[in-house]
């Protein structure tokens, strides 16, 4: 070993010393912290590891030794060792970043159970990156037309991850509860610490619109739906219909999809009530299709301000509504910024509001009010390295349409042509 | 509106479809038909796709959510990639082998038929969820007919000598899936970005993805370095695809993966 050429036994070696290296660091120092590394620290470190892997290769081409660090061999220990790692991250089950592991012995011990912020995933990544960054030079230093493509993929690669990693630090996502008609400006990050934002969100309105209601079958004792395993629903999207769940032909004789339940002692009805609370109702009738046992009532999902309502089949299974699931969320909003401006928009989950370098999301809402909530939680979220980012993606992508394009054929391929070492 | 079609008629599009690509497979092997082989695997295509849009229509969303929606597309793209790679570079057994393959997967469909289920949540109202899913698809079918052929000539591979040939049809094929696998993630960031306020959270789904294509990155590069040991590239190319299988379908089923997924939707 270590004599030249290097092959796969000094890769392996120096994936695992990093490894070593990163555990030792993990075991005294705890994981990484990267809540100091923003702008411009993160620049300038950008900026130096730029230059160091430039000087690294020009020294290289010096320095024979150096000249592995671009081979295939290098690129195939260095993938690997990152890659057992994220298998790694796969099978331990992880705990946020900015939470502490406590339980997990070993696991935790390592920094496995907070991957992304352990030495030796931060170590063996930048082994991988630093190989990927000399492939990439190594290319661009002799270009020829036909390496279009390989450089695509690499540096597409080089630069989506060095940014990702860069601006993860100037990164900022930030929680704001917006109520009705009150501008708001302060937003929390996950810590709980509250900020001042320089823009302000006033909610004009806040909707739900949901999907038809369901009826299913549940078990009276285990509250489970049936048939357990593969339940069956019965979606009321006609205001009447029959159906059939189970052994029973369902017909629903009326709809309210606004309802109010009004009780007296004995009996219980549900009427049409358009205001803010109103639930969802619907009158059952329910033959068993083979002993002929009818049954008939209301069934309601309820609200904050009415109860939910089931209609008890048999001893032993219920007809119930599931709460309505949701079809769309929608925050009428006017945001304000600090220079003046001022703009009228609609957010909606995968729809968000981009302004003044932030993005706008629909978070949630008052979930204990559903549909009546008067307030609605969006996210806030500035990246100012994402166009970097999209840049490499974008590279990346037009890199994978020339891999397919000029998918290798049945071309007998030159054996190891990049590689320092050929047998 | 009641449903156009619904899971109990997948199996009178389903069959005809088999075997309008068994007629197709068969044709390979004769003679000059060329234009019949193409003829009868399209045909096949169409009765299939033909299920699908009554799905979409009746569904009323893309039928990409469940795991037998996932599947019904993976059946219809196997055929796909196998066309594609008869016309590219003339291989006549991939098409009996990718009417097989696609028949296994009907046959769970048709024997462990899902609810039927019309909502889907707001997250997953993107254009972005069509392309991401079905460009996944396409990619899982090509490794997978990869990764079958892999298994195929390991196993023969005590008998008889791995044809060079052969392989250079397993590099194409993963150069290809590997090609769709990076652009069904690349696309599943960009959407992310708009639907969760970031492209890449390390979600378990996610995590596991990228381990897939690290893997399959590691098949291409030991390809290009140790093209002799074909062996070991065979290895790994199905070491890649059982990362694969766990990033489709395994982690459902992970312990680590439970109940913090954005990719969980078909449990109730």
């Amino acid at each position: 070993m270590w004599k030249q050429p290097w092959g796969y036994a000094e890769g392996w070696t120096i994936s695992f010393g990093l490894f070593l290296t990163g555990v030792i660091l993990q075991v005294t120092t705890g994981k990484v912290d990267a809540t100091l590394f923003q702008y411009p620290l993160n620049a300038i470190v950008g900026g130096v590891f730029l230059f160091f892997l430039v000087m690294l290769y020009v020294v290289s081409r010096k320095a024979a030794a150096l000249q592995w660090f671009y081979s295939l061999t290098a690129s195939i220990t260095s993938l690997t060792a990152w890659m057992v790692l994220v298998i790694i991250m796969g099978l331990t089950q992880q705990v946020a970043p900015s939470a502490t592991a406590t339980h997990g012995g070993l696991l935790s011990g390592l920094g496995f159970m907070q991957m992304t912020s352990s030495w030796p995933f931060l170590l063996l990544f930048l082994y991988f990156i630093s190989v990927l960054g000399l492939v990439t030079i190594h290319k661009i230093s002799r270009f020829r037309w036909k390496d279009i493509p390989f450089l695509l993929n690499h540096a597409g690669l080089f630069i989506t991850l060095l940014a990702a990693v860069l601006g993860n630090g100037d990164l900022q996502r930030l929680r704001m509860t917006a109520t009705l008609d009150n501008p708001e400006w302060r937003a929390t990050d996950d810590a709980g610490q509250m900020t001042e934002l320089p823009l302000a969100i006033e909610l004009k309105s806040f909707t739900i619109d949901e999907y038809p209601p369901k009826l299913l079958a549940i078990d009276n004792t285990t509250g489970k739906a049936l048939p357990e395993g593969n339940p069956e629903n019965l979606l009321v999207e006609e205001s009447l219909l029959s159906g059939s769940l189970l052994d029973w032909d369902i017909e629903v004789t009326r709809s309210l999809p606004m309802a109010a339940c009004v009780r007296t002692v004995d009996t219980m009805n549900f009427v049409a009530f358009h205001s803010e609370g109103a639930t969802t109702a619907l009158l059952v009738k329910a033959r068993h299709k083979t002993d002929g046992t009818e049954k008939s009532g209301w069934v309601s999902c309820g609200s904050f301000m009415f109860p939910y309502v089931s209609l008890p089949l048999s001893d032993s299974v219920s007809l119930v509504m599931p709460e309505l699931e949701p079809k769309r969320f929608a925050s009428e909003v006017t945001v304000y910024t600090k220079s003046g401006e001022r703009a009228d928009a609609l957010i909606e989950v995968n729809k968000p509001l981009s302004m003044d370098g932030w993005k706008i999301y629909q978070l949630s809402y008052d979930e204990a009010k559903g549909k009546w909530s008067s307030t609605s939680i969006f996210e806030l979220v500035k990246d100012p390295w994402l166009p970097v980012v999209y840049i490499g993606i974008l590279m990346i992508l037009l890199g994978s349409v020339c891999l397919f394009v000029l998918a290798p054929g049945n071309k007998q391929s030159p054996k190891a042509v990049n590689d320092t070492k050929t047998e | 509106m009641g449903s156009i079609m619904d899971w109990s008629h997948f199996i009178y599009f389903a069959l005809p479809a088999v075997a309008c690509w068994s007629v197709g497979a068969v044709m390979a092997y004769r003679p000059n038909k060329y234009g019949q082989v193409l003829l009868w695997t399209i045909l096949g295509l169409a009765v299939f796709m033909a299920f699908i849009v009554g799905m979409w229509l009746s569904l009323e969303r893309p039928p990409l959510r469940t795991m037998g929606e996932t599947r019904l597309w993976y059946s219809f793209f196997l055929p796909v990639a196998e066309i594609i790679t008869y016309m590219r570079w003339r291989y006549k057994w991939i098409l009996s082998f990718s009417t097989v393959l696609s028949f296994v997967f009907i046959c769970i469909n048709l024997f462990k038929p899902e609810i039927h289920n019309k909502t889907l949540m707001p997250a997953l109202q993107s254009p972005w969820f069509a392309p991401h899913v079905i460009v996944y698809m396409f990619a899982y079918a090509m490794l997978g007919a990869a990764a079958v052929v892999a298994v195929y000539l390991l196993f023969r591979s005590r008998k008889k000598a791995i044809d060079p040939d052969v392989m250079s049809l397993c590099d194409n094929l993963v150069y290809v899936g590997t090609a769709f696998l990076t652009i069904g993630m690349l696309f599943g960031a960009l959407w992310a970005k708009e639907a969760w306020g970031h492209y890449w959270s390390w979600d378990p789904k996610e995590t596991w993805a990228a381990a897939t294509w690290l893997g399959n990155l590691l098949y291409i590069h030991f390809r290009l370095h140790r093209y002799l040991q074909y062996k070991a590239a065979l290895g790994l190319l199905v070491f890649a695809f059982i990362l694969l299988q766990v990033c489709w379908f395994g982690v459902n089923y992970l312990p680590s993966a439970q109940g913090n997924s954005v990719h969980t939707y078909n449990i109730e």
